[in-house]
């Protein structure tokens, strides 16, 4: 952690040295990332709580076209007919709501758990059993109904000691078992050799990889907080935040970002794209997690403003007054968000500023539509 | 000729002399013309007599009695030799060099004089292999592209863009030969006459698509008019997608039936041969139809252009129903997603109850296609198959188990290859 902290230290120097992104490059090259672990607080009960949950679906911007595209790991050697149905308007609003519905369970968030710690505890030692075989003996309960987590899995080790085992037998056990459909027993390559997984990295397959290792492990393995932190800071690092958008991986690395005090590239991209809700929204996912801005309360109730609008995939053509007064409100409290705790003020405020400008023209447009059609 | 040829004999017997007077040739030729004697040596029979045209003819005609029956055909045919053909003025049996006729007169400083070369024996095998090679029948050699249905037959082969009609030129088209059959009709005077009548569809691959029937006496200008007909009686089809049609649907023509159906990007033309060209002239890509009935490739075309000028698109379907259409696909994991929708929706009370509701049976005119019961493979009720299952269930895994050890590995092992490695060994040596 403490490296990485250094690592960001120096990014941010470069960043006040010259603004230039070609230095920026260079120097996020000569980074190696450090992998970052959910190892001192249990981030748990902070990333189920209700409102961090709302805020993290929020800001995954789900476009149903891409939650609902064809993926390429369908085994359909030939893709089926296309079904087709009469329906009224009521049917057709019921479909909808089943499809709002499939679409959670699509953008299921991968949970940010605390990495687990070594079990060592000796169920009992039998002295007279020292000697009786050289082999240690698993006995796993593989009574229907229960689930892997907390199935009875215990080794009889040769000096007679009878303790439940450790995680990676556990999880082969229960995958000899119970075998999980994509599961492997032995790593994959893409995980275990790193030049393999750099290569994914660089190739921008950062789907990919979060979707492979949440089948392979388990979120509180400390493996698996390696690789997504990794990926992570890679995706950060190069701002390609919009190839995690629309999936169930772009809340828990919202979440990860957040935790770790590094949210202003992702900040910057939102001001850059002129979605100044989000950023709101942003700032109050990082109020709910460390609580350490000075406008929570603003930021709460535009918070509470902004989640009942329908969600902004492209910027609008025609402003309303309401939504004007809404987007001035937000631009404002990101404003203050950047003066106070931002670590990259002087690039987020001429985004922010470049930001206005634009939206001042296009208030004025649509006020001097209004005007012209004689709605005002 | 007879004089060029004369100069050369002179030239042949006074090389010199007449390379020295090249002016006088003439004169030497006629002098030399009287000096030949004219004892009258007469070789006349019809060889000498006849032109090779008639001699050739005499030999492969076949009478008219006999044509009718299909005499003169098939493999004891004889057929013309061109037997000028491989041959060249200035070449023969004697090899000779000819300058100004088989080789220049000068070559670099040197005036080349006319010599006789060594035989060549093979001179002769290869004109008779030239001869021989006529004789045969050669097949018009196409390549897999330019190829039609079947062999070198026209049906299924490409003419190219009808002709243009006014300046207007049909560009991006393309014409296949559906059918191309000889028509026999009976004539007062003339007893049995042959006509030649071809079926063509004509389209850009863009929805712009027409048929057309020509006949005439003889089979290219049968397919010419096919084909400028068809440019001439184009239709415009909406297609779906830009791969296929909107929906399935039933056509007949006569007692012709067609059965199509839509079918998902990818799936490709399960279609009739003719089918298939119409729908590549049409631009469909994805479509399976199934002909009933009588195969007369007439009507299936006929009934397929009906079929799908009968097509209606989806709008049209969702305006007459008065609701909304709504597409289900499985790789989208049956997202709805609504094609067209109507001015006006009714609601649920509005449907009346005893009306057809599901798609495929309204769009089919509630016709039912019959599902064949499927029956298990021959084989599969005998009691050696079941034997085979047996046998095979404990190898079922095994290119799974393979493809992972080669992962891990690089190569099929198991732990008893660690264990007894002197195994391997005594099999590598």
């Amino acid at each position: 952690m403490s490296l990485l902290k250094f690592a960001r230290n120096n990014t941010k120097h470069v960043f006040n040295m010259h603004n230039d992104t070609q230095a920026i490059f260079i120097s996020s090259r000569k980074l190696s990332l450090v992998p970052s672990f959910y190892d001192q607080e249990n981030p748990a009960p902070k990333f189920f709580s209700s409102g961090v949950q709302t805020l993290l679906k929020r800001l995954t911007r789900p476009d149903f076209a891409k939650v609902f595209r064809k993926r390429a790991n369908t085994n359909y050697p030939v893709l089926k007919t296309p079904i087709y149905k009469f329906l009224t308007d009521e049917e057709l609003n019921v479909e909808r709501e089943n499809a709002n519905k499939s679409a959670d369970r699509l953008l299921q968030m991968p949970p940010a758990v605390k990495v687990n710690e070594p079990t060592n505890d000796v169920l009992s030692k039998d002295p007279a059993l020292v000697g009786y075989d050289n082999s240690t003996y698993m006995f796993t309960d593989i009574t229907f109904g229960i689930d892997n987590a907390h199935r009875i899995i215990v080794q009889r080790s040769p000096d007679g000691t009878l303790q439940s085992c450790d995680y990676e037998t556990r999880k082969r056990l229960n995958q000899i078992y119970f075998p999980m459909q994509g599961r492997k027993l032995r790593e994959p390559k893409v995980f275990s050799e790193t030049e393999k997984f750099n290569s994914l990295l660089d190739r921008e397959q950062y789907e990919y990889i979060l979707d492979r290792a949440c089948v392979q492990y388990e979120p509180d393995e400390r493996k698996y907080q390696e690789l997504t932190s990794i990926t992570y800071q890679h995706l950060d690092m190069h701002s390609k935040f919009n190839l995690l958008r629309s999936t169930r991986h772009f809340g828990p690395m919202a979440f990860y970002l957040t935790w770790h005090k590094s949210i202003d590239r992702l900040m910057l991209e939102l001001i850059q794209n002129g979605t100044v809700r989000e950023a709101v929204l942003l700032v109050a996912l990082r109020q709910a997690i460390h609580a350490d801005l000075t406008n929570e309360d603003t930021c709460n109730t535009l918070v509470s403003q902004i989640l009942p609008r329908p969600i902004q995939q492209t910027k609008p053509d025609v402003l309303s007054e309401e939504d004007i007064a809404l987007d001035t409100k937000c631009t404002e409290c990101v404003d203050t968000y950047i003066n106070t705790n931002s670590t990259m003020k002087s690039q987020q405020a001429l985004a922010l500023q470049g930001f206005r400008e634009y939206y001042q023209q296009m208030v004025d447009i649509s006020r001097g539509l209004k005007k012209a059609h004689g709605n005002v | 000729m007879t004089t060029k040829i004369l100069a050369l004999r002179n030239v042949v017997r006074n090389p010199i002399t007449a390379l020295l007077k090249q002016p006088n040739i003439q004169n030497n030729g006629q002098n030399n013309l009287i000096q030949f004697s004219t004892s009258p040596l007469v070789y006349v029979n019809f060889f000498n007599k006849l032109p090779a045209e008639k001699l050739w003819k005499s030999v492969t005609s076949v009478s008219n009695a006999g044509a009718k029956k299909g005499r003169g055909k098939g493999a004891g045919r004889i057929r013309i030799r061109d037997l000028n053909r491989g041959q060249i003025i200035g070449v023969g049996k004697i090899n000779m060099l000819w300058p100004g006729l088989s080789a220049p007169v000068i070559r670099g400083r040197e005036l080349l004089k006319q010599q006789r070369l060594p035989d060549d024996p093979e001179r002769m095998e290869k004109l008779i292999k030239l001869r021989d090679s006529m004789t045969r029948f050669r097949r018009l050699k196409l390549s897999p592209i330019e190829r039609g249905w079947s062999g070198a037959r026209m049906p299924g082969r490409s003419l190219g863009p009808p002709d243009p009609v006014a300046d207007e030129e049909f560009v991006g088209f393309d014409t296949k030969v559906l059918q191309l059959r000889p028509l026999l009709i009976m004539k007062g005077t003339l007893g049995r006459t042959r006509n030649f009548q071809a079926m063509v569809v004509t389209g850009n691959g863009q929805g712009l698509a027409g048929f057309g029937i020509g006949k005439a006496k003889e089979a290219q200008a049968a397919l010419r008019k096919a084909k400028n007909r068809a440019g001439k009686k184009l239709m415009h089809f909406d297609i779906y997608k830009n791969h296929t049609v909107y929906h399935d649907f039933f056509t007949a023509f006569g007692k012709t039936k067609i059965y199509v159906q839509k079918k998902n990007e990818g799936y490709g033309l399960m279609v009739h041969r003719a089918i298939k060209e119409i729908c590549q002239a049409i631009g469909i890509k994805d479509l399976r139809a199934k002909v009933e009935g009588p195969s007369n490739l007439q009507h299936i075309v006929k009934a397929f252009f009906i079929g799908l000028l009968q097509q209606r698109t989806h709008q049209q379907l969702a305006e007459e129903k008065k609701l909304h259409l709504v597409e289900y696909r499985a790789e989208n994991e049956y997202y709805p997603t609504v094609v067209a929708s109507p001015s006006t929706v009714r609601t649920k009370e509005e449907i009346p109850k005893d009306e057809t509701l599901d798609f495929k049976q309204y769009v089919m005119n509630d016709k039912v296609i019959l599902q064949k019961k499927k029956f298990p493979r021959f084989y599969e009720t005998m009691p050696h198959y079941e034997l085979f299952l047996k046998k095979y269930e404990k190898y079922r895994n095994h290119e799974k188990i393979r493809l992972d050890l080669k992962v891990e590995y690089g190569e099929v092992k198991s732990f008893l290859n660690d264990k007894y490695p002197e195994e391997k060994n005594e099999q590598e040596a």
